[in-house]
């Protein structure tokens, strides 16, 4: 019987999306089509990359705040340099400016050795005011129109160049935080930095890098959502850092660092989209929609916080402290 | 008996010990006093219209729906609970409700169950944060954005209007030439900093914030403590939406955006450490009169309001700075 508490929890997201999925095919109709299912995963794709991002700074015991600011001026800065520099170059100055942003926040929060939740506040309020500054508050709009139906134009019936990014890049987070060393170590910084110094693992490097990391797939969702829209405007991106924490939130990751991991994440963001888009169907009110993800999200957190399953707590403590050879007397 | 005395005496009296921190400590006791008069000097110098008793009335009665957040979340971050974000949610409750049951029941009870229902909101999260040890951040969101929809759903999705002419105007009058909720705000402040600063509740939420471990040792009732700054910023929170729905005599469910960006910026501006265990409402509230007037100014002084959210940002960023600075010295 524990055993399969054990089992249920550990896959509790996987379990809730096939359930949001099954539920929401047999009354939703046309719901499993792919045409509906490629759409979703398109815009799950923005709030999933931010959220890629944000994963490892979650293991790494910090959080960033700015994530839906540095989406908004990404992609203001790539549609600025459009005319100047080209499409694909102002793209990148794009990404680069998310990662210059994310070297702000991890310089700062390491440098000064503050809160991040408050430091990313403020960086937040800064970065929301340099977009706004450098467009007057005006929406800008870029050179080419039909290079944002290429970049909307789904392939293999599923994919957009957006969601198959999204996906390649969870994956390879995903290997790098279950196969490297560096990832490893993401995992001990995030569970007791001082520890983790003493052990050799430059804390603060891993913390900086963290915040690059963040900022440059926020910038990268910034940037690719205004080429889809053809816009750039300081207001993108300003309901995005709630919903991007609760999709990490509800993969399994913890705030408080040292647990997550990336495919939580993949499920959090696929399970957050599909009910969102199963309730607009249906025609929900936005705020009932509200209750419905407010709800999921504390109770899977006040799972995550109670109930303390035998399989979890097996893989949190090394063997060589649950079968000690002295304690156990050298018996196997 | 005398030897020891006077060792004492030489080891304060060490003069290289002491005249660095001297200064450090004097800058941080007094620091926000010079700021504020700085700023009150810089403002009668460019403006005409600063130094005015109805530019002062009316900073006073903007801060005073703020201030009474701030006096609440002083209590969050000094018990350690990081921040409440669930304010906006709190606001909207005690504004919608405070208009919407006002046919129904009256005025004066709406506000009354207003607050109620708003200090249950803020029972939850206690519970949540408190007693299950969820993170006070993912704990507040969600429950923020729960009760907000379940408010919403109860008065429809639609914006509120006021039915009782007399009680805005009670809100809106003026009792021996000072508005009404600057009083409650003065009153709401008194009492906070009482509990604060004068009565065993006050010293428990110290020692909490300052060492739960320790403090749960020496019999604190941690949990409830905890809890109980959430319930205290919720009811402050519930008071100031009621008050603000009075005042603009209608109520929608944004009405409380950004409301707690704005209280936690005052309360980190004032000094009170995000890290908890340090604080005091007449801190927050210099924080909160700091950042109101250098609004003021601004505003005055024509700065565009991106730039606004820059200087804000840059404040939030140097006061949590000089905070970690100051904790590394052992003076604040």
């Amino acid at each position: 019987m524990r055993q399969t508490i054990a089992i249920v929890l550990q896959y509790r997201v996987a379990i809730i999306l096939a359930l949001t999925l099954t539920v929401s095919g047999l009354i939703v109709p046309g719901y499993l089509s792919e045409t509906t299912l490629s759409l979703g995963l398109d815009r799950a794709a923005a709030i999933g990359l931010i959220a890629t991002g944000l994963t490892v700074l979650l293991i790494a015991g910090q959080i960033d705040l700015s994530g839906g600011a540095i989406f908004a001026l990404a992609g203001i800065v790539s549609t600025i340099l459009q005319p100047s520099l080209g499409i694909l170059p102002a793209a990148l100055v794009g990404v680069f400016v998310g990662g210059l942003c994310g070297a702000i926040n991890g310089g700062l929060v390491v440098g000064l050795k503050v809160n991040s939740l408050v430091l990313t506040l403020a960086t937040m309020l800064i970065f929301r005011a340099v977009a706004h500054w450098i467009t007057n508050s005006q929406p800008v709009t870029g050179t080419d129109i039909m290079f944002s139906l290429t970049m909307a134009q789904i392939y293999l019936d599923i994919f957009s160049i957006r969601s198959a990014l999204f996906i390649v890049c969870i994956i390879l987070l995903h290997l790098w935080l279950t196969r490297t060393i560096a990832g490893r170590n993401v995992f001990a910084v995030g569970s007791n930095a001082t520890a983790a110094e003493e052990s050799g693992v430059a804390a603060g490097r891993v913390v900086f890098f963290g915040f690059i990391f963040a900022g440059s797939l926020a910038g990268v969702a910034g940037v690719l959502q205004s080429l889809v829209t053809n816009t750039g405007s300081p207001v993108f991106g300003s309901e995005l850092t709630v919903a991007v924490i609760a999709a990490v939130v509800v993969g399994g990751t913890r705030l408080e660092g040292g647990r997550g991991s990336a495919l939580g994440t993949l499920g959090g963001v696929l399970t957050m989209a599909a009910l969102t888009m199963a309730m607009e169907f249906q025609s929900v009110p936005a705020y009932l929609q509200q209750v419905v993800s407010g709800l999921i999200l504390i109770l899977l957190v006040v799972l995550d916080r109670t109930v303390h399953t035998r399989g979890r707590a097996a893989g949190a403590i090394p063997l060589l402290v649950t079968q000690n050879p002295i304690t156990t007397g050298g018996k196997p | 008996m005398s030897e020891i005395a006077s060792e004492l005496d030489s080891e304060s009296s060490n003069e290289r010990f002491a005249r660095g921190s001297r200064l450090v400590d004097l800058l941080s006791k007094t620091g926000l006093s010079l700021a504020i008069l700085a700023v009150i000097l810089y403002g009668s110098f460019s403006s005409p219209a600063f130094f005015t008793t109805g530019n002062f009335l009316n900073i006073l009665t903007s801060m005073s729906i703020i201030g009474i957040v701030v006096v609440g979340m002083t209590f969050v971050l000094v018990v350690g609970g990081l921040a409440d974000l669930s304010v906006p949610a709190t606001i909207a409750c005690g504004a919608i409700l405070s208009l919407g049951l006002q046919p129904v029941i009256g005025p004066v009870p709406a506000f009354v169950v207003a607050v109620a229902l708003s200090g249950l909101i803020g029972s939850v999260n206690g519970v949540l944060v408190g007693y299950l040890g969820v993170n006070p951040i993912i704990a507040t969101l969600g429950i923020g954005t729960i009760a907000l929809g379940i408010v919403q759903a109860a008065v429809g999705g639609v914006i509120v209007y006021g039915a009782n002419p007399e009680s805005a105007e009670f809100v809106k009058g003026r009792l021996f030439g000072i508005p009404v909720v600057v009083l409650i705000f003065l009153a709401v402040a008194v009492i906070g900093h009482f509990i604060l600063a004068r009565s065993f509740w006050g010293r428990w939420t110290l020692a909490t914030g300052g060492n739960y471990s320790a403090a749960e040792a020496s019999a604190v009732p941690v949990k409830a403590v905890k809890a109980g700054a959430f319930v205290i910023t919720a009811v402050a929170a519930g008071i100031s939406g009621g008050l603000l729905g009075l005042t603009l005599q209608s109520a929608r469910p944004l009405i409380g955006q950004g409301y707690e960006f704005s209280a936690i910026t005052a309360v980190v501006v004032g000094g009170v450490s995000i890290m908890g265990g340090f604080g005091s409402v007449p801190r927050a509230i210099a924080g909160l009169i700091f950042v109101q007037l250098l609004t003021n100014v601004m505003v005055l002084d024509g700065v565009r309001t991106p730039i606004q959210g820059f200087v804000l940002g840059i404040l939030i960023a140097g006061a949590v700075g000089m905070d970690s600075a100051l904790r590394k010295r052992g003076v604040a």
